[in-house]
């Protein structure tokens, strides 16, 4: 497995991307374990102590816990925190220029909400 | 924290060619250090002495011993793979895990066979009929099987596959390393290890020229795309490196405010590859 990492943003902020990934893709749920941080060391071939940098990260926004002696495991409120942030991320920040770009074309609601269903049959 | 390594003015002359000139060096506990440098510089010269070895001038102590007058004591808590395979080609494989065992008070037996168990080395071989690979695995289950607080790697994965090497630091860091073990490791694959390192040490002609954790690398170094009409901005700020790609100057700095950078061009953060190309730049000429 190989893995490329962009030269954009710290590595340990990438790994911490990836997990949030797999929370909102549900592949890991309220519950799960992560893996060992020597574990990811080892997969991905990175110093561990970037790996803990990754986690700690998560774990300050609660995304995931630390149980002692055990591992970390994600929370159950993950997958709800991240849905609101991610609602407001899109509002806030992607919304606006995707509904200028909806008015400019003069495409109304019913037309697009019955292509979106259409879309939703096909797939 | 004590340092596990510290040098003060470490040198060593070969007749008259320096091979290490009043080198510093500060290695803490925990750390992942890689010693990076062209051929000749220093590297194993340096380790050498750290292993107590070769003889040398100034201060150096491992582990707060002398490596010159304790190399005995030091031995029980350093381990050592090098560039050059050097076990006995007449050698059984188990004979060798028995002699490890005799001689070494930290040494685990059954954490080298459950190390070996995972390779394809069988215990009645003998080195000669192992492949240059295998020799290298069953090196590393020896050492990995002593509870060292000093790792030290010499070129360990030279000559391997990519295969062999990446299971070689898979190991290292799955089965091996912890936060009271500490590891320096020499290599020219500098690119297939550089997410691996919390440190960076680049040696040139017996002189440590950059001593840098990874962190502050990623904050002190930056390359920039500039155009031609900014390039003569760009060299006023004195980069480390200049090199031209497809009618663009791509400039290397050190130490000069991001910020101020991004007016010139697209910012990008140099890899250790890039890095080591222009600090030994002129090494050979």
């Amino acid at each position: 497995m190989s893995i490329t990492w962009n030269d954009n943003a710290p590595i340990y902020r990438q790994l911490r991307d990836r997990v949030v990934a797999m929370i909102l893709d549900g592949v890991l749920k309220p519950g799960d374990a992560l893996p060992s941080v020597r574990q990811v060391a080892a997969d991905f071939q990175l110093n561990p102590i970037t790996v803990s940098k990754g986690y700690q990260e998560l774990v300050d926004e609660q995304l995931v816990e630390k149980r002692r002696g055990l591992g970390m495991y994600v929370t159950d409120g993950a997958r709800g925190t991240l849905m609101k942030s991610e609602r407001e991320h899109f509002l806030r920040e992607e919304w606006p220029a995707l509904f200028a770009r909806i008015q400019r074309m003069n495409l109304d609601l019913a037309t697009l909400i019955k292509k979106a269903e259409n879309t939703g049959e096909k797939s | 924290m004590t340092a596990v390594v510290q040098a003060k003015g470490l040198s060593k002359r070969y007749g008259n060619t320096v091979a290490l000139d009043n080198v510093n060096l500060d290695i803490e506990p925990g750390r992942i250090v890689g010693l990076v440098g062209p051929n000749g510089a220093g590297k194993t010269t340096a380790l050498k002495a750290i292993l107590g070895l070769a003889e040398f001038d100034g201060q150096l102590s491992v582990l707060g011993l002398d490596p010159r007058t304790h190399r005995t004591e030091l031995m029980e808590q350093v381990c050592f793979i090098a560039d050059v395979a050097v076990l006995p080609r007449w050698l059984r494989v188990g004979d060798a895990v028995d002699f490890v065992g005799g001689v070494h008070p930290r040494f685990s037996r059954e954490k080298c066979e459950k190390l070996l168990a995972r390779t394809k080395i069988k215990p009645t071989q003998r080195v000669r009929e192992l492949s240059k690979g295998m020799i290298v695995q069953l090196h590393l289950a020896l050492v990995m099987a002593i509870d060292a607080k000093l790792l030290i790697l010499d070129e360990p994965t030279l000559g391997l596959d990519i295969l062999y090497r990446k299971e070689f630091y898979n190991n290292l860091l799955g089965d091996y390393f912890d936060e009271q073990k500490t590891i320096l490791v020499t290599t020219h694959q500098i690119e297939e290890i550089e997410h691996i390192l919390t440190d960076l040490l680049f040696i040139k002609e017996g002189k440590i020229v950059l001593d840098a954790t990874m962190d502050d690398v990623g904050e002190r170094f930056a390359e920039v795309m500039v155009n031609p009409d900014k390039a003569d901005a760009a060299r006023a700020l004195k980069p480390l490196y200049e090199r031209q790609i497809f009618g663009k100057s791509i400039f290397l700095f050190d130490g000069i405010d991001k910020a101020r950078l991004a007016e010139l061009g697209e910012l990008h953060k140099p890899s250790v590859a890039d890095l080591f190309v222009a600090t030994m730049k002129g090494t050979y000429s």
